[in-house]
């Protein structure tokens, strides 16, 4: 009895101060963190709608409401809409969409501009398999989303040449291609119901 | 004194995936290309160093019946610890690195050197073992990645080693390609080690 009293006692202590350090490292370094993420999405943002001068953050409830209106699966599949502004006019929408990858969420950035065209769409962050699906962060797999017409849904081919509105899936990481497509497909949507 | 034998111990003669068959998991499914092995096999470098360091340390305060829960307490607590310092002060390494590093924690490897070396030896021999361990484990991702990358892609460290006309086995990238090029290693290792 007084054996088990100790060999807790000892792994209390231990589990103890790995708590203590773990909440010590998340205090410091949370805000650093929160920052970079910030940075990053921002730098993003400039990416794939490089007309807009600044960016506004949308109502999240609007937008939220849009997808209910839309029907989506998941209302809050679109997790951020940014108004992008050149000279006080809106020339386009960024939309951050999180679908359900193989391995996680996928955060997608699409941008749209004002006329309807796709102009860019970044994956800022996965749990994709490396080597795999992990590729979709690679400029060319990016880089067909790019000056599609956002008039219609986007479609994953598996072999050939892609032609208008079609992206050629990642060889092995047809379900990552899926997913990212997805995300693209609901920022188009949730586009037009905004400009309407 | 014996800093140099047992740092080289786990470069060759006891490899971590080659001889002792350790941390298979995550060795089947990162290696599907050179960089991904060198990238995986250079983080659990830096985590397998610092837990022997750690265990090696503190080894006469637990007592032997708990060693097991607290040394999963501790690796875990140094891979999240490490995990959260990257995000904040290296982002750049961090979106190298940063999906390796969750599957580190249930990379047996560590455990088992901590289990059977580190709780053992002092701290500068236990250095030394996860110096060699690591460079070991690194050493035979490298050689599975560049394998497994040359068939199914084309390509070493991906820089085109076929040229154009070369169709890629894709196999090679997906789990099986894993199992037949690890196997089709071992074998050979073994049957140049018996013919010694």
């Amino acid at each position: 009895m007084r054996e088990i009293g100790r060999l807790s006692l000892v792994l209390f202590i231990i589990s103890g101060i790995a708590a203590l350090l773990l909440g010590a490292t998340n205090y410091v370094t949370k805000d650093v963190i929160a920052e970079q993420i910030r940075l990053e999405n921002e730098q993003a943002r400039m990416e794939v709608l490089r007309d807009a001068e600044e960016f506004t953050q949308m109502d999240q409830a609007e937008v939220s409401a849009a997808a209910q209106a839309l029907g989506f699966d998941n209302v809050e599949v679109i997790e951020e809409v940014y108004q992008g502004i050149s000279a006080g006019e809106t020339v386009g929408y960024t939309f951050k969409s999180v679908p359900r990858g193989y391995g996680g969420e996928i955060t997608v950035l699409t941008g749209i501009s004002i006329d309807g065209t796709v102009t860019g769409m970044r994956v800022v962050s996965h749990t994709e398999t490396p080597g795999l699906g992990a590729k979709a962060t690679e400029e060319g797999f990016m880089a067909q989303f790019e000056d599609q017409s956002a008039a219609s849904p986007l479609e994953v081919i598996k072999s050939g040449t892609p032609g208008q509105n079609e992206v050629s899936a990642i060889t092995g990481a047809t379900i990552t291609t899926q997913a990212v497509a997805q995300g693209v497909n609901y920022s188009i949507e949730m586009f037009n119901e905004l400009n309407k | 004194m014996d800093f140099g034998k047992n740092l080289f111990n786990g470069i060759i003669p006891e490899n971590p995936i080659f001889k002792l068959m350790l941390g298979l998991c995550p060795t089947l499914a990162v290696t599907t290309a050179a960089m991904n092995g060198l990238g995986m096999g250079l983080a659990t470098t830096v985590v397998l160093i610092g837990s022997n360091v750690v265990i090696a340390l503190i080894k006469d305060k637990i007592p032997d019946k708990i060693r097991i829960p607290a040394f999963i307490v501790i690796i875990a607590s140094f891979v999240t610890i490490v995990g959260m310092l990257l995000k904040a002060y290296l982002p750049d390494l961090d979106k190298a690195l940063g999906i390796f590093i969750p599957l580190i924690v249930v990379n047996c490897v560590i455990l088992a050197r901590a289990e059977s070396f580190a709780s053992k030896n002092d701290v500068l021999n236990s250095l030394a073992d996860g110096i060699g361990m690591g460079l070991g484990f690194t050493l035979s991702l490298t050689i599975l990645g560049s394998i497994r990358e040359l068939f199914g892609a084309g390509s070493i460290f991906g820089i085109s080693v076929f040229g154009g006309g070369f169709e890629p086995a894709i196999m090679m990238i997906l789990p099986p390609g894993a199992f037949l090029t690890l196997g089709l290693l071992l074998g050979l290792l073994n049957k140049v080690s018996a013919s010694k």
